[in-house]
């Protein structure tokens, strides 16, 4: 083996290495770093603070709920989303003009920026002016509160990440149910197999790795909510939308605490990492594979 | 089977993990990689600068600078045009304007940039920041330049009610620019369809009394976000104070500081004036009035030229006045005044310097005034006989001037913005929910503020 050959693999992996050590494993540890500082990122005083961050963190009421309203967020936007997507994939899962056209309507908000989105619900939303209140209006119900009271504010993000995420997710099902041999479809139908049992014994666990992986995707982005929150609602009224990403956002940049904010981001790099972990742990004995 | 479950996790995992702090750092570490990149591009930068600025003691080349300013419409017209004229008064510095969204994006982005060693030479500072940009070292002193300079620059020609958020600590740190202080705008037309005196109302009582009877028309007095900079005013108004005279302790959750929140609180709950709140609340403020659903506003005085034009075209009659007494009259200025980043070679700092004073002249500040509605900074501006005819034609503008008597500074701690953001989100919660009383809310906002203030 001459030299070359030895080192060729290494050439060939290092441009993805580099970027990943640049832009992924350094911000890492660069934030660890930062986390036991004291710091607002430009001042020549940076003082070392232990763990203290921490334990402001972990004091703080707004944090707590911060930390529930991010949960919240979550579970209701992958629940609804992944549950939600599984129903029109089986009901588009077909051929013919109209299955086609509905899929291609619903994945289109997928395509669009999220920040026009989320200006243009935030029009379809204004209590006063809003589409949303006036088609509700037509219908003689009172009008809602949406994004201006604390008790609407969040289930109104979900409603927009559902939204905008349904379409992706009805695509990704419908390639997992034609993936299904048709055969198995057959042996079922020749033992008289009902709808609801043909779902249950055989979509169910056959489509088991789709939907492992959309509820991890989902998860990840549910968490990740920024642009909507930053754009419709800055975390209010009275914190109710503020989420991870937002908090640390505004406690980096807004109130320049940026070790405070590089814990907080420590946090949010333990609990997803975590989650992961107790997913594998849990569900990949459980999905099905062939 | 196992193998290929460790394919799909180990990825899946990955980017997990990975997502999760990309997301989280937002705000952190990309900055750090981009202090990584950057700094060798700057470093480049710099040095092509200081090239540029040897070349032009030969004759050559120009200084380019960077200027970034906030906001769009008739506000950002004024910026460009100024710096427009600016380029062509002279013909060693180049001055490139550009546009970084409201205050808060506009100092989120100035702070990363100039961690990356990337900051613009000038930039538009909101006042109650001046505090934090200062002391963390950010911006350029100009106690000695103004010295220098001083009978060109003419410090005491600034109107004094203007210069508190200039200095701190005692040392000069930016020229008043933009600068402003909130006035009610009055739907003349609303009123006096109403039957009431479109010179009211000069009160807090006078306005819950229009408000009644605005309210029998179908209407709404008044739609306000619950701001702070309009709290600051009614506190003022009250006769208190937002901060303890050492900047150590909060002082809101005095009596002065409540009556304004349960005045609010009261007249929201009847149906007296509206408090959306939210993100939109300001533009649904706006809105109200401009349809005419809502009779009065609060705003900057930078919206003067803005409401006159909506007023025309929605047919109706508009006057400006003092936001209503309660103890006194009181408002608390605002706007941006114009800083120099640190860190700038000597023959920037002068280009940049030359800069802010060109933007801060007499001829200067009466161009913005008349353009867009911010205060004429400089007294001088206000004895010429183009803004006293200006004056007599649109009685509208001159109520902030006049106003500036009762003005005060915004409060410049550094921990100031953060405690801003704790109030508003009490003040929400006192008038949204009934069992919240201001007293309650406030106080527990006062302890959440003293933890950072006291620091």
């Amino acid at each position: 083996m001459t030299a070359w050959e030895k080192l060729r693999p290494y050439g060939m992996v290092a441009p993805s290495i580099i970027i990943f050590s640049m832009f992924f494993i350094y911000p890492i540890f660069y934030m660890i770093y930062l986390s036991f500082y004291d710091w607002n990122f430009v001042s020549p005083d940076k003082t070392f603070v232990g763990l203290q961050n921490f334990k402001d963190l972990l004091t703080d009421e707004d944090f707590r709920q911060v930390l529930s309203n991010t949960t919240l967020y979550t579970l209701m936007t992958v629940a609804l989303t992944t549950g939600l997507s599984l129903f029109l994939a089986l009901w588009l899962n077909r051929k013919g003009v109209f299955h086609a056209f509905v899929q291609g309507a619903i994945f289109s908000p997928h395509i669009i920026s999220l920040v026009s989105i989320s200006l243009l619900w935030s029009w379809l939303m204004d209590p006063e002016y809003g589409l949303l209140n006036w088609v509700i209006g037509l219908f003689g119900f009172e009008k809602m509160q949406w994004l201006s009271h604390p008790e609407t504010s969040l289930v109104s993000l979900v409603i927009v990440a559902v939204w905008k995420g349904i379409g992706y997710n009805t695509l990704v099902f419908i390639a997992g149910l034609q993936s299904i041999p048709a055969d198995i479809y057959e042996a079922a139908a020749l033992d008289q197999s009902k709808p609801w049992t043909t779902f249950r014994r055989i979509i169910l666990p056959m489509l088991s790795p789709t939907i492992f992986f959309l509820v991890i995707i989902n998860m990840i982005g549910s968490f990740q909510v920024f642009e909507t929150i930053a754009i419709m609602t800055q975390g209010g009224p009275v914190n109710s939308t503020n989420t991870l990403v937002y908090y640390i956002y505004e406690n980096g940049f807004r109130f320049f605490k940026i070790g405070y904010a590089s814990a907080a981001g420590v946090i949010l790099l333990a609990i997803v990492g975590l989650l992961t972990i107790v997913y594998f742990r849990l569900l990949s004995s459980r999905v099905h594979y062939r | 089977m196992k193998k290929k479950i460790a394919s799909v996790t180990l990825p899946v995992a990955m980017s997990v993990l990975l997502a999760a702090c990309g997301g989280g750092n937002a705000g952190n570490t990309n900055n750090a990689e981009n202090a990584g990149n950057a700094g060798a591009a700057n470093a480049a930068e710099t040095a092509s600068a200081a090239g540029n600025a040897a070349k032009t003691e030969a004759g050559g080349e120009k200084i380019a600078l960077k200027y970034w300013y906030a906001f769009g419409g008739k506000i950002e017209e004024a910026k460009k045009e100024l710096v427009k004229r600016f380029n062509e008064s002279q013909d060693r510095i180049e001055i490139v304007a550009e546009h970084q969204g409201g205050y808060e994006d506009l100092h989120a982005k100035v702070q990363a940039a100039f961690a990356a060693g990337n900051a613009p030479a000038i930039t538009d500072l909101e006042i109650a920041s001046t505090g934090v940009f200062a002391r963390s070292g950010m911006i350029q002193e100009l106690t000695e330049l103004a010295e220098r300079d001083k009978d060109k620059l003419k410090l005491d020609d600034f109107n004094p009610g203007l210069m508190g958020n200039a200095y701190v600590d005692e040392k000069l740190y930016g020229l008043p620019f933009m600068r402003s202080t909130p006035i009610l705008y009055k739907n003349v037309t609303m009123l006096k369809e109403a039957g009431l005196d479109p010179a009211g109302p000069k009160t807090w009582d006078e306005l819950e009394q229009y408000s009644r009877t605005l309210k029998e028309k179908g209407k709404v007095g008044m739609t306000m976000p619950a701001d702070i900079w309009y709290y600051e005013g009614l506190v003022a108004q009250s006769g208190g104070t937002m901060l303890s005279e050492d900047g150590k302790s909060a002082a809101f959750n005095s009596p002065e500081g409540v009556a304004p929140v349960e005045f609010w609180k009261k007249l929201a709950s009847e149906g007296l004036i509206k408090i959306p709140v939210g993100d939109e609340a300001g533009a649904t403020a706006d809105k109200d009035w401009s349809n005419q659903l809502a009779a009065f506003k609060f705003g900057s005085t930078a919206g003067v030229s803005g409401s006159l034009e909506i007023a025309k075209g929605n047919n109706f009659e508009m006057e400006t006045s003092f936001m209503p007494a309660n103890k006194s009259y009181g408002v608390p200025t605002g706007g941006c005044q114009l800083v120099i980043t640190s860190k700038l070679d000597d023959a920037q700092k002068e280009a940049a310097w030359e800069f802010v004073q060109f933007m801060t002249t007499a001829e200067s500040t009466i161009y913005q005034h008349k353009h867009v509605g911010y205060l004429p900074t400089r007294l001088s501006a206000l004895e010429t006989d183009e803004l006293k005819e200006h004056f007599k034609q649109f009685p509208q503008y001159k109520v902030a001037v006049d106003q500036l008597e009762h003005a005060r500074p915004r409060p410049m701690e550094t921990a100031y913005p953060e405690v801003a953001s704790i109030l508003k989100t009490a003040i929400e919660e006192a008038i949204l929910d009934s069992k919240v009383t201001p007293q309650d809310a406030l106080n527990e906002a006062a302890e959440k503020a003293n933890k950072l203030l006291s620091k």
